[in-house]
C-alpha cells in the first residue's frame, strides 16, 4: 500500500475504522504527479540506507544513450530482518520501474513498481500481473 | 484476490492463529482495567540479575487500533469474529495497488519492503480505542486555553509562509526530529514500529527503530531537570511498582505539540510484562492547559524480531533537499509563465 487512508469496516454501519497512514514525508511534494514513467534499466547501486532506500539504474533511450537514474524506495529496515542484505541484489540486475519524476525536472523518481524482468516484483510483493496499471494509463 | 494481496493476509491468518489460543474473556471490563480484552492469565515476568522485572528485547507496537474510538462504536471491545473481520480487510486493503495518477500513487509500495502493518508483528487488542479513559475512547474537549493555544499556532504557522518555503516549516519527521514513534508517549506510526529495551540497575534504555532515538531514563531517584531546561523528549525518570516500570515525563518545549499539547505536559508511562510475548503500555496525559481532563491509553507490545537497522535518517534524508528543490523549480516554472502573460510576443 501506498499512502492513503485504510479503512475497514464490519457489518452494515455497524462501526468503522480509520487508520491514518503516515509516511516519513510527503512524497507529492517531492515527485510530480504529471510526470509518470516507466522504465526499463540497469541496476549499478543501491543505498540501503534510511530514511529511504536509493536505486541506481542506467537506463538506455532509443538511441543508445545511457542516462543514470536514482529512484526512491522504502525503509530497508524490514528487508534486513529477514535476512535482506546488499548481496541480495545484484549489480547488473534488469528492471522495469514504474514512477513519477522528481519536480525539479532531474533524473530522479520514486519507486511506485520496482519489477524484475521475469515479472516478479521486487522483494517482498510476490509475482504480479503487471502491466496492470501504470501511471499515465488513460 | 490477487497474489499481492494473499501475501500480506497469509501473514494475518497465521497471527490470527496463534491469538486463537487465548481465552476470551473480559469483555465487560471497566476501562482503564489495564486489558485489551483478551483475558490472558495472571503472568509474572522474569528478573533480571538486579532482580527487577525482565523487559529487555525486542517489542513492536504496530497496531489497526485507532487511538479515538470511531464516532458510530459504542462498545469497549470488538468480538473475536470482528476484529478478525477488520484486520483481515484492512490487510488486504494494504496489498492493493493504488490508482495510477492519484497522490496516493505518488509513493513506493509499502508491500514490496515489508513496511505494512500486516507484515508486522502485532499483538491481540480487542480494544475498540487505544484511549481507555474518558471511557468513551475519546479525547476530552480542548479547554479554553487549549483552543486559543491551537489557533495561535495555526496563525504562527501562516507567518512563517509556505510548507516549502525554508526547511524549519517542513514538518519534525521530514527533518528527522521526531515522530509519532519516538513520542513521548510513543505510539505506532505506519512501519518501523520496533522498540528494543535494555535495563541496568539504574538506567532503563528505550531504542526507537524510527529516527533512531534512544531514551535512557534514570531509576535512581534523581529529581527532573531544573524547569528552564526544555528538550523535544523532556526530562524522563522512572521507578518500579510491583511488575510495573513506571516513567514520569516533564520539562517538554512548545516546539513539539502531542496533539496540541503544551510545554507543560506531565506523562506517565507504564510497562507492564503481561505474557512471555506481550508487553501492556499505558500512559496518561495531564496536561490541563490543553484538556478539559486527564486522559490515559493503552497499547499492547508484541515480542518483535532483532536487531534494529540503525534509522540513520539524517545521513541518507536526500528527500529533504528533492522537495526543496521541487518547490524552487515550481516557483521558477511559475514566475517564467507570469513573465510570459506579462508580455507576450
Amino acid at each position: 500500500m501506498r499512502m492513503r487512508q485504510a479503512v475497514a469496516g464490519v457489518g452494515a454501519g455497524l462501526f468503522l475504522a480509520v487508520v491514518p497512514v503516515v509516511a516519513h514525508h510527503a512524497f507529492s511534494s517531492e515527485f510530480d504527479i504529471n510526470k509518470p514513467f516507466k522504465l526499463r534499466g540497469t541496476l549499478t547501486k543501491w543505498e540501503m540506507i534510511n530514511p529511504h532506500s536509493w536505486f541506481h539504474f542506467d537506463v538506455k533511450d532509443d538511441n543508445g544513450t545511457v542516462a543514470e537514474w536514482m529512484i526512491e524506495g522504502g525503509s530497508p529496515n524490514s528487508l534486513i530482518k529477514q535476512g535482506v542484505t546488499k548481496n541480495t541484489l545484484a549489480i547488473g540486475t534488469e528492471m522495469i520501474i514504474e514512477g513519477y519524476q522528481a519536480k525539479d525536472a532531474s533524473n530522479k523518481g520514486v519507486g511506485r513498481n520496482l519489477v524484475l524482468a521475469n515479472g516478479r516484483r521486487l522483494f517482498l510483493s510476490g509475482d504480479t500481473d503487471l502491466p496492470d496499471k501504470k501511471p499515465g494509463d488513460k | 484476490m490477487s497474489h499481492r494481496c494473499l501475501v500480506a493476509v497469509s501473514a494475518l491468518v497465521i497471527a490470527v492463529a496463534s491469538w486463537r489460543t487465548m481465552p476470551v474473556a473480559g469483555q465487560t471490563r471497566s476501562a482503564g482495567a489495564g486489558t485489551t480484552g483478551t483475558g490472558a492469565k495472571a503472568y509474572t515476568a522474569p528478573r533480571t540479575p538486579d532482580g527487577q522485572p525482565d523487559l529487555q528485547g525486542f517489542w513492536s507496537n504496530t497496531t489497526f487500533t485507532p487511538l479515538e474510538r470511531p464516532k458510530d462504536v459504542t462498545k469497549e471491545f470488538y468480538t473475536r469474529e470482528e476484529l478478525l473481520e477488520i484486520v483481515k480487510k484492512a490487510s488486504a486493503q494494504e496489498a492493493e495497488q493504488t490508482e495510477p495518477g492519484t497522490v496516493a500513487d505518488v509513493h513506493y509500495d509499502f508491500t514490496q519492503f515489508g513496511l505494512d502493518k500486516s507484515q508486522s508483528a502485532m499483538a491481540v487488542n480487542l480494544r475498540t480505542s487505544l484511549i481507555v479513559d474518558p471511557p468513551d475512547g475519546r479525547l476530552p474537549p480542548l479547554s479554553a486555553e487549549g483552543q486559543r493555544r491551537a489557533a495561535d499556532r495555526v496563525a504562527a504557522r501562516k507567518a512563517r509562509g509556505g510548507p516549502h518555503d525554508a526547511v524549519q516549516n517542513e514538518p519534525l519527521g521530514a527533518r528527522c526530529i521526531l515522530m509519532d514513534r519516538n513520542g513521548p508517549p510513543m505510539l505506532g506510526g505506519a512501519y518501523n514500529n520496533t522498540y528494543q529495551i535494555m535495563q541496568t540497575r539504574d538506567y532503563v534504555m528505550i531504542l526507537v527503530e524510527m529516527l533512531h532515538d534512544v531514551r535512557i531514563i534514570p531509576l535512581d531517584g534523581r529529581p527532573q531537570l531544573p524547569a528552564n531546561v526544555r528538550q523535544w523528549t523532556g526530562s524522563s525518570r522512572g521507578r518500579w511498582e510491583g511488575q510495573t516500570l513506571v516513567i514520569e515525563t516533564t520539562n517538554l518545549t512548545d516546539k513539539f505539540a502531542f496533539l496540541g499539547s503544551s510545554e507543560n505536559m506531565r506523562l506517565t508511562e507504564r510497562f507492564t510484562r503481561v505474557a512471555a510475548d506481550t508487553l501492556r503500555y499505558q500512559f496518561t496525559v495531564e496536561d490541563p492547559a490543553t484538556w478539559t481532563r486527564a486522559w490515559s491509553a493503552e497499547v499492547p507490545w508484541k515480542t518483535d524480531t532483532g536487531p534494529i537497522f540503525e534509522h540513520a535518517c539524517h545521513e541518507g534524508n536526500y528527500g529533504l533537499f528533492n522537495t526543496l528543490a521541487g518547490a524552487r523549480a515550481e516557483e521558477k516554472r511559475a514566475a517564467e509563465e507570469a513573465a510570459k502573460k506579462k508580455s507576450p510576443r
